[in-house]
């Protein structure tokens, strides 16, 4: 047990370590950023900006670095500036950046020129980067600032002011859909080919090939404007909180901020997730209970003369659950990262949401930290599965 | 008929396709789908409008009701003015094909590598499986939100040979430049969609190959190719298939859960996805708005899923679809008592 974690962590951190260099790679290629549409800017106004300008904004998010350094800067802090050995400085004047490109201007024999970036004019030296205000890298914990959602914010505030709803949202979905979805599918298992299992196969099907935006919307029209249409108790169609107080029949005055307020909110979304887990989890508790009541044991169980009841549920079940478990390996992760198309129908402000909005307006250093979040969860997640696996299942030995 | 030829035993695949057919459900979603795609080849030839013509006099126009200048509009107008109908049809070419180029190409993939990794075992399995599991600890949502905007942001940054716009063009009756972007998107699904097929196939692979029949034909001299193609992969070929179906609706769902976050393929080339997105803004003013492009998605994907269910089981002879039908006739027949007294 132990030579096995010692070897799964390490192999942990080679695939963290790796998945890293491969995501950051990935989203340098990406184009966007702090500079991007600063030229409009220029354009319009009559502030021009000069080089200097935009190399001051580039040196801020440091991305007048070379990528190597930037790497490192971004994962541990290295190098925060000349290396210092015995009083002596070296590498002060070695160059790890370009702040002012050069600009060469290309003149094509028909009369067209163009200005494009060759060499560089001023460069950034080791020495350089000792008075920049620095991260202390994403492996300590300190995941930079943002870049343009909340900037120069440090990105775990904003994850800090995120996190809540989506544990919230996710948390409460989770442990409502296991409590519903785990004896559904063992009683239609138990009750196979009966009515009750006809139409909780039917519908567990429906749910789980329609995807969660369909069953969103659809809920919206129904449970939101449908309801208010017709005079009915509503429910409020997003976001997490009302602006200001609001009238449901029925129900009275909502105050705006209150408890009922927020739970008027919730219930739609944790609706839509109750029901898209439940399809799944029956589904597969069910098909996993049919497996095992099968076996021969099972029959011996019977035949010693338990009760229905012992036998399904003290039995069967524990055979039954243990691939349920590995299901399970992504809980964490999406505790984290919530759901992304349910959080943006719903307007609920939760991780899934900031990782679209961090994407879509190019804040990489807010996408950076909750990729690599999520890949941290979800291998501790597939470890922690392992290991239950191996105290739950007496056959399987982690070596 | 004649009598004279010995009635030969039913073939696999004629018993399969015996039990696809008498699956009802399955044989009509089967019907509905090939007349959705029949219809959306057919789309300049159905569509009452151009696709793309916007006019603000006819914006917001209700299923059923003739505009303000006299246009009639079988499923209404989106906020532009253009015809639901004729937009849900081209998307139809585009959502359905880009389904089924994704999963065709990654599953091709997938069973080549997995095959190869499967069969060959050893540190061909080993490189395999260990670059699987790598992937794989990517959450594939995020991956595809950065990729989709990446090829988006940069569009004419990233060559693509010009054979493969022209096809895609031909394919989905769209102009070159929007199907640079379809062709984009594509790639990314099939570059991180190989990985699930690829893997499971490795897996069953692993266990046919140690079969008898499969030693015998090696006994006998036959090389690796012919063992792999001719009798491995026949072998795996029914989880294959209905992994394929599967793989289909997956598609067509992560789509245009792609296209309605905005980072899909993109206005005016129309997908159900950007469709909804769309339509989905407008929705408090017009509630029937959404609808009209989220009933594509919810009969597709629907469709494409019991056809799978349907594949699963006329394959699998495990599933006793015999004593389920008994069963169903059974309560059919209590009902009908019941409801006669």
């Amino acid at each position: 047990m132990a030579t096995f974690l010692i070897r799964r962590l390490i192999q942990m951190v080679i695939v963290l370590l790796a998945s890293a260099i491969v995501s950051y790679a990935l989203l340098y290629l990406a184009p966007g950023g702090p500079t991007a549409g600063l030229r409009q800017i220029q354009q319009g106004g009559r502030n021009t900006i000069t080089a200097e300008d935009i190399a001051r904004i580039k040196a801020r998010f440091e991305l007048d670095l070379y990528l190597p350094y930037r790497f490192t800067r971004w994962l541990a802090g290295f190098p925060s500036g000349p290396v210092t050995i015995g009083g002596q400085t070296f590498l002060a004047d070695t160059a790890v950046g370009c702040a002012i490109p050069g600009q060469v201007r290309l003149r094509y024999p028909d009369g067209t020129s163009e200005i494009i970036e060759e060499g560089c004019e001023q460069y950034v030296t080791f020495a350089d980067l000792t008075d920049r205000r620095t991260s202390r890298g994403i492996i300590f914990g300190d995941f930079g600032s943002s870049q343009v959602i909340l900037r120069d914010r440090p990105v775990s505030v904003l994850i800090e002011s995120r996190l809540p709803y989506t544990l919230q949202l996710m948390g409460a979905a989770l442990v409502i859909s296991i409590l519903i979805g785990v004896p559904l599918g063992i009683y239609s298992a138990v009750r196979q080919y009966s009515r009750f299992d006809y139409v909780m196969t039917t519908v567990s099907f429906v749910g789980s090939s329609l995807p969660t935006f369909v069953i969103g919307i659809i809920s919206i029209l129904i449970f939101a404007i449908a309801a208010k249409e017709a005079g009915l108790p509503y429910l409020p169609p997003g976001s997490a909180v009302a602006l200001s107080d609001y009238t449901v029949p029925l129900i009275g005055t909502v105050e705006a901020e209150s408890t009922l307020d927020r739970l008027l909110h919730f219930i739609m979304p944790c609706g839509v997730l109750v029901f898209v887990n439940i399809a799944g989890y029956s589904r597969f508790i069910r098909s996993g209970m049919l497996e095992v009541l099968r076996l021969d044991y099972v029959r011996t169980a019977r035949s010693k003369g338990l009760r229905e009841r012992t036998v399904v549920l003290k039995h069967a079940l524990r055979n039954a659950i243990l691939p349920f478990i590995t299901l399970l390996a992504g809980v964490l992760v999406e505790l984290f990262g919530g759901a992304a198309i349910t959080e943006a129908i719903f307007n609920w402000p939760g991780l899934g949401r900031l990782l679209v909005d961090s994407i879509e307006r190019s804040d990489y250093t807010v996408a950076m930290s909750l990729t690599m979040v999520s890949i941290f969860l979800l291998l501790i997640g597939y470890l922690i599965t392992d290991i239950l696996y191996s105290v739950l299942d007496p056959r399987i030995r982690l070596s | 008929m004649s009598t004279s030829t010995p009635t030969r035993p039913a073939s696999q695949w004629e018993l399969v396709l015996r039990r696809f057919r008498s699956h009802r459900v399955a044989m009509f979603c089967l019907y509905v789908l090939i007349a959705i795609y029949i219809a959306s080849m057919f789309a300049p030839y159905i569509a009452p409008y151009p696709r793309d013509q916007i006019s603000l006099d006819r914006s917001y126009v209700t299923p059923f009701q003739t505009s303000k200048i006299g246009t009639f509009h079988v499923l209404g107008t989106d906020h532009l003015g253009r015809d639901f109908f004729t937009r849900l049809i081209y998307a139809a070419r585009v959502s359905l094909t880009t389904a089924l180029t994704v999963v065709t190409i990654s599953t091709i993939i997938g069973v080549v590598i997995g095959l190869v990794a499967g069969y060959f075992g050893s540190w061909v399995d080993n490189l395999v499986t260990r670059f699987i599991e790598f992937i794989s600890t990517f959450p594939t949502f995020t991956l595809l939100l950065i990729a989709g905007s990446i090829v988006l942001q940069s569009e004419q940054a990233i060559p693509i040979p010009d054979i493969l716009t022209k096809l895609f063009s031909f394919l989905m009756a769209i102009n070159e430049r929007e199907a640079r972007q379809v062709v984009m998107i594509v790639a990314i699904f099939v570059l991180l969609g190989w990985t699930g097929v690829a893997r499971f196939v490795r897996g069953m692979v692993l266990s046919i190959r140690e079969q008898l029949y499969v030693e015998s034909s090696r006994a006998l001299g036959g090389s690796h190719l012919h063992n792999m193609f001719t009798h491995v992969l026949p072998n795996a070929m029914p989880p294959i298939i209905v992994s394929y179906t599967l793989g289909l609706s997956g598609t067509l769902v992560a789509e245009s859960g792609l296209s309605f976050l905005g980072f899909g393929i993109q206005d005016p080339t129309p997908s159900w996805g950007n469709m909804l997105a769309f339509a989905n803004s407008y929705m408090f003013n017009y509630p029937w708005m959404p609808l009209v492009p989220t009933l594509p998605i919810l009969v597709c994907s629907l469709a494409i899923n019991y056809v799978g269910d349907g594949l699963r089981d006329a394959l699998d002879p495990r599933v006793q679809t015999e004593i389920r039908r008994e069963q169903r006739d059974a309560l059919l027949a209590a009902i009908r008592e019941r409801s006669k007294s």
